[in-house]
């Protein structure tokens, strides 16, 4: 909200106190000030127009001033008309800079000299118009403008949602004023001015339908106003809020919102049918033309104020254009309520229409609050529009504001602050606060909240108010002391294992990717990923409307993302959960399963292709030896994404752990990429779960014998059945064994492949003779026959 | 030739004229070889010899022998010496030439962050935590003293699967949910994870980011302990002359509750443009843990209390790598991800 220094003296002194000391001390206390713009009028003077007529030769519209400085006069040169001779009017002189930072030269327009510039309200900071030059009501010529205009210091600042009451200045103020120990200029709850006959309760009969949606409606009568404009220090507070002036009814409205926080709305008494006023939902077709000039159509959970015919004005969100106060207006009503929150923002939300009034019912008023503002309001209205104040109005009032109570044991604001605030600093800064502080005989204190204040209802919120105003900057900083009989020993995070993993990818020259887990539900059913997905019923946008089910899409978009920034050869992987809906149950959190997905680019051919997948298995099996996790078995599959014959699923101690393979053509393709892609994803935690710290094992004592072995068999024999067959042949001797070399050609028969393997032998207990090795070779050629059709090649 | 002085000297002078290790070993076969050397032929025909003979001659030839390898050794020697003082000639390259690119992966900058964070807090005894981020509306919300209607929940709007089911706005749900496991305190421990807003993209914030809260509920705690913390963790990551303020703002499940700024490293605090003249740059927000919410952990606030604190990581790697645009993190692009 913005808050004008100057309006914030009307409340507290400021005299001393710099803007940016008051910024300062809020932004501490905890309003705070995003930024601070000063206008300065020091520098623009008086003066009156003596003469104005038109420039003789210009092309554009110029007109000629003489005006009086004080003592000498000059000609100036405007281009708007509505100076005319006896206007008092702000003028910047050659030299100076107006505050929108303008600056002023000496001229000579068309043949006539011109001595300086007739300012408009928006080129000295004052608001937006500047249509005109900015006509004053009263100065002496040759006195500084700040004479009658005091210079402006305008804070944006963020209100927390707690504090309603800061969205005013008077409240504001009262932050300040606690900071400063200064007192405030003025109480809360203003006296009531009314006395005139008939009583308004008589004029204005108020029934609330849904008391829960409306607390509290004050109707006030005022009747006999002259509506006209307001005066020009309220135009100019209302400008530097932000608000446009309307007429004095209105302005007023406005100005007390923007003193007490409290919205309020006068409607023509003449304009409204008949005396009974209800405020109730909406019905059905109802619709209301608002003071925005827009045809609203109504529905049953917005809260309409209604007259005997139709609704009048939306509650709390903006009146109707109907009964609005026009120049013709004598008598009106003046509503003051207390409006549900939630209720004036959904309705707000539902209209895409947020006001002022909005803005602050939305975060939940004090019904008392409503009081004072039609009590400032109606002595404004006297006093500013002339008209009676009626005594007795309507206040429908059927939920209470409750009073709260808080005792607080002093000794906790040390507690938790960790540093000691003397009692009686608490105490003051609580008072100064319009806390009611009674020290009971037990020491205790019984504290009574400012009405204006319900976010305060325990002694937590109390430590709050001391620790705020007295200062956190004066705690010093501690770590907690421990004196513990109980603790959790310090064991390594997922993520610190899994540095492992990272490690190993970047040495493979794979660089990890964060990518975003909401993506195109529209793009999963493409690739057939869909049946797990949950699906956001409030997203942002179609790209963004689906968890995702896998993290290969996403990488398959970081390699097109790079592709198209120029890079050929891609490597990227990434560590993130799936999500995968549990199906069948509604409102089951779904499962979210920890997985690592790399992707990497190679040439198109089949061999490219070939050669790619193989060295990703090595870089796989490295990961997961990384994580001290058993060795994987592979396993022929098909999966979606993937090519249906280069697919295989990774199996950690007979549990599936996920895919490695080629991407599908189609995924390839469809997501403009030329050449092949190689990828797997595996869930993580079973591996770490599998996970065991290695143990030493003796060191070999006897050499080892290594041995080649090609063997030849159909192209139907896969590497992983003979690897096993000659495992099983090879006994305890065999102590490793390896595929290296597949061969197909010349020497082989058409139709069959030769795989190379090399094998390792070994005794714990002697060294092995080569008869000895020659007779496991055997017996693993015999096995490899019988079970394969293998035939060996030397 | 059979007489071992001569020899002795004719080898001498082949070695002194040897160049290479080659041309040496030429000579030490030549006069020294077992079978065929000079100095073994001379004892070919020692047997005849009469005794008083055989021994003189035995003793010249072995003295023969010991001479010819201390010139092979010496000259070995000098040899070697001569080629070691020649390297920097002989053996010259252009070491400006480039090495060829290292294939090397880079692991992401957030990571890498999280990583010093993480580390840093469980220095102080904090440990990891982690949690779903398909939470419940109670947990997100209901248990951290944020019902239905309440005006704070405006900051914290969601992405809804369901009206139960929802992508949680920030990683508090997982303290909930460890002080219900936990039960017992002491309970020290930080929960990092991805949370979701529905803000739409833009360079200071995304409806996707990361999170890094920390959660202390012991005996006799204070703002001075949290304060205390929030400077031992800035000072470790940012350097020892880092300030941290707090300032007084509202979170429902924190009271008293703070944003915390780290005074600005470019200006010291004085206020700069990267600051906007503040001299502090906003990093998140903390405080005292609502006793509504550790009663809704199942922990009895008369007996315990805490405190709480959390930050964007995207907003910690921003400030520390001067990155000026949040998506980056996000958007795979190598050129950006190779520079960590
Ligand atoms: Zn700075």
């Amino acid at each position: 909200m913005r808050i004008s220094y100057e309006w914030l003296s009307d409340f507290v002194d400021l005299d001393g106190v710099t803007p940016k000391e008051a910024a300062e001390i809020l932004t501490r206390q905890g309003i705070e000030v995003e930024s601070l713009t000063i206008v300065d009028l020091s520098q623009i003077v008086i003066g009156k127009v003596l003469e104005q007529k038109p420039h003789p030769k210009s092309r554009n519209p110029l007109w000629i001033h003489q005006v009086d400085l004080g003592g000498r006069v000059e000609q100036i040169i405007a281009g708007a008309p509505n100076a005319v001779a006896g206007s008092i009017v702000p003028v910047a002189l050659p030299g100076t800079a107006v505050p929108n930072g303008k600056v002023v030269k000496d001229m000579n327009i068309a043949g006539e000299r011109a001595h300086g510039m007739l300012a408009s309200a928006a080129e000295l900071m004052l608001g937006d118009d500047h249509s005109g030059i900015l006509v004053l009501d009263r100065g002496i010529p040759g006195d500084p403008l700040t004479t009658v205009i005091p210079s402006q210091a305008i804070m944006e600042a963020e209100v927390t949602s707690n504090r309603p009451d800061c969205m005013g200045h008077l409240g504001v103020a009262r932050e300040l004023g606690a900071g400063l120990q200064r007192p405030l200029k003025r109480d809360f709850m203003p006296a009531f001015t009314g006395g005139a006959d008939p009583p308004g309760r008589e004029m204005v009969k108020v029934t609330i339908d849904d008391p829960d949606l409306c607390s509290r409606y004050i109707g006030g009568v005022i009747t006999g106003v002259k509506v006209g404009p307001s005066p020009d220090w309220m135009q100019r507070r209302l400008r530097a809020a932000g608000v446009r002036p309307i007429n004095n009814i209105v302005d007023i409205t406005n100005y007390v919102l923007l003193e007490y926080a409290q919205p309020l709305h006068a409607f023509d008494l003449a304009l409204l049918s008949g005396p009974a006023i209800e405020v109730r939902r909406a019905r059905a077709n109802e619709k209301l033309l608002s003071l925005d000039g827009v045809v609203r159509d109504l529905t049953a959970d917005m809260l309409v104020i209604a007259d005997a015919k139709r609704p009048v004005a939306l509650a709390g969100v903006i009146g109707g254009e109907d009964t609005a106060v026009s120049d013709e207006t004598k008598d009106i009503l003046l509503e003051s309520a207390n409006f549900n929150g939630p209720s004036v923002r959904q309705t707000s939300r539902a209209l895409g229409l947020r006001t002022e009034a909005s803005a602050r019912f939305e975060r939940a008023l004090p019904p008392e609050l409503a009081l004072a503002g039609a009590r400032r309001a109606a002595s404004l209205i006297a006093e500013l529009a002339g008209g009676k104040v009626h005594r007795d109005w309507a206040d429908v009032y059927p939920r209470p504001q409750e009073p709260v109570r808080v005792n607080l044991r002093p000794a906790l604001i040390d507690e938790v602050l960790g540093m000691h605030v003397p009692l009686e600093d608490s105490e003051a800064i609580l008072k100064r606060l319009n806390f009611q502080v009674n020290v009971m005989a037990d020491g205790e204190w019984d504290v009574l909240p400012p009405v204006f204040r319900l976010d305060v209802t325990i002694p937590e919120d109390l430590v709050e108010e001391v620790g705020r105003v007295y200062g956190y900057d004066k705690v010093p900083p501690t770590l907690p002391g421990r004196r513990h009989d109980s603790w959790t020993p310090l064991e390594p995070s997922i993520d610190r294992r899994l540095d492992q993993v990272r490690e190993v990818l970047a040495g493979e020259g794979f660089t990890e990717t964060w990518n975003p887990a909401l993506v195109s539900g529209k793009e999963l059913e493409r690739l057939r990923i869909a049946a797990h997905a949950m699906r956001v019923e409030n997203a942002l946008s179609d790209d963004m409307d689906t968890l995702r089910t896998s993290l290969l899409p996403s990488l398959v978009h970081a390699v097109a993302v790079n592709r198209d920034r120029g890079r050929d050869e891609v490597r990227v992987y990434e560590i993130a959960s799936a999500y995968l809906a549990r199906v069948g149950e509604k409102n089951a959190q779904p499962d979210e399963p920890l997985r690592v997905a790399a992707v990497g680019t190679t040439d198109g051919s089949p061999d490219a292709g070939e050669k790619a997948l193989r060295r990703l298995k090595s870089v796989l099996d490295g990961c997961v030896a990384a994580l001290n996790g058993p060795a994987s078995a592979y396993q022929r599959a098909a999966a979606e994404l993937f090519h249906p014959g280069r697919c295989a699923a990774v199996v950690l101690d007979g549990r599936q752990l996920g895919y490695l393979g080629e991407l599908h053509p189609t995924v390839t393709s469809g997501a403009g990429l030329e050449g092949r892609l190689v990828a797997f994803e595996i869930d993580l935690l079973p591996v770490l779960a599998a996970s065991s710290v290695p143990r030493a094992q003796p060191l070999p004592r006897f050499p080892a014998v290594d041995r080649d072995l090609a063997v030849v068999v159909d192209e139907s024999v896969t590497a992983g059945a003979l690897l096993q067959g000659i495992k099983e042949s090879g006994g305890d001797l065999l102590v490793h064994a390896r595929a290296f070399d597949e061969y197909r050609g010349a020497q082989v028969p058409e139709g069959q492949k030769s795989i190379a393997f090399t094998l390792t032998f070994r005794s714990p207990e002697r060294t092995l003779t080569d008869a000895e090795v020659d007779r496991v070779m055997a017996e693993i050629r015999l096995g490899l026959e019988k079970r394969h059709g293998a035939r060996f090649r030397e | 030739m059979s007489d071992p002085l001569g020899l002795t000297t004719q080898a001498l002078a082949a070695i002194g004229q040897a160049r290479t290790d080659e041309e040496l070993e030429k000579v030490e076969v030549e006069y020294l070889g077992r079978k065929s050397g000079h100095v073994s032929r001379l004892l070919s025909n020692i047997g005849s010899l009469p005794p008083a003979e055989k021994a003189a001659l035995g003793k010249a030839a072995n003295d023969a022998k010991r001479a010819i390898e201390a010139a092979l050794a010496a000259r070995r020697a000098e040899l070697e010496a001569a080629r070691l003082a020649d390297l920097a000639e002989t053996e010259a390259i252009d070491m400006t030439f480039p090495g060829p690119p290292l294939k090397r992966g880079h692991i992401h900058v957030l990571t890498q962050v999280r990583r010093e964070i993480e580390t840093v807090l469980e220095s102080l005894g904090y440990k990891v935590e982690l949690g779903p981020e398909v939470e419940t509306e109670w947990y997100n919300f209901e248990a951290l003293n944020i019902p239905a209607g309440h005006p704070a929940r405006e900051a914290w709007d969601s992405f809804y699967f369901s009206p139960e089911l929802l992508l949680r706005a920030h990683t508090s749900p997982v303290q909930i949910r460890a002080m219900q496991r936990i039960k017992e305190p002491p309970i020290y421990i930080i929960n990092p994870g991805r949370a979701y807003r529905r803000d739409p993209p833009e360079a200071t914030r995304l409806p996707y980011f990361s999170q890094v809260e920390g959660l202390a509920v012991d005996k006799g705690l204070t703002v001075g302990d949290l304060k205390g913390t929030l400077l031992y963790m800035i000072q470790s990551l940012y350097g020892r002359d880092r300030k941290v303020r707090v300032r007084p703002s509202y979170f429902p499940f924190t009271e008293p509750s703070f944003e915390f700024d780290v005074s600005c490293g470019i200006c010291g605090g004085m206020g700069c443009k990267s600051c906007r003249h503040k001299g502090w740059l906003e990093v998140g927000g903390c405080g005292m843990v609502h006793p509504q919410v550790l009663r809704n952990g199942g922990i009895d606030p008369t007996r315990w209390n805490g405190y709480a604190w959390g930050f964007g990581i995207e907003r910690m790697a921003m400030l520390k790598h001067d990155v000026d645009d949040i998506r980056l993190f996000y958007e795979s692009d190598l050129r950006f991800l190779e520079q960590f």
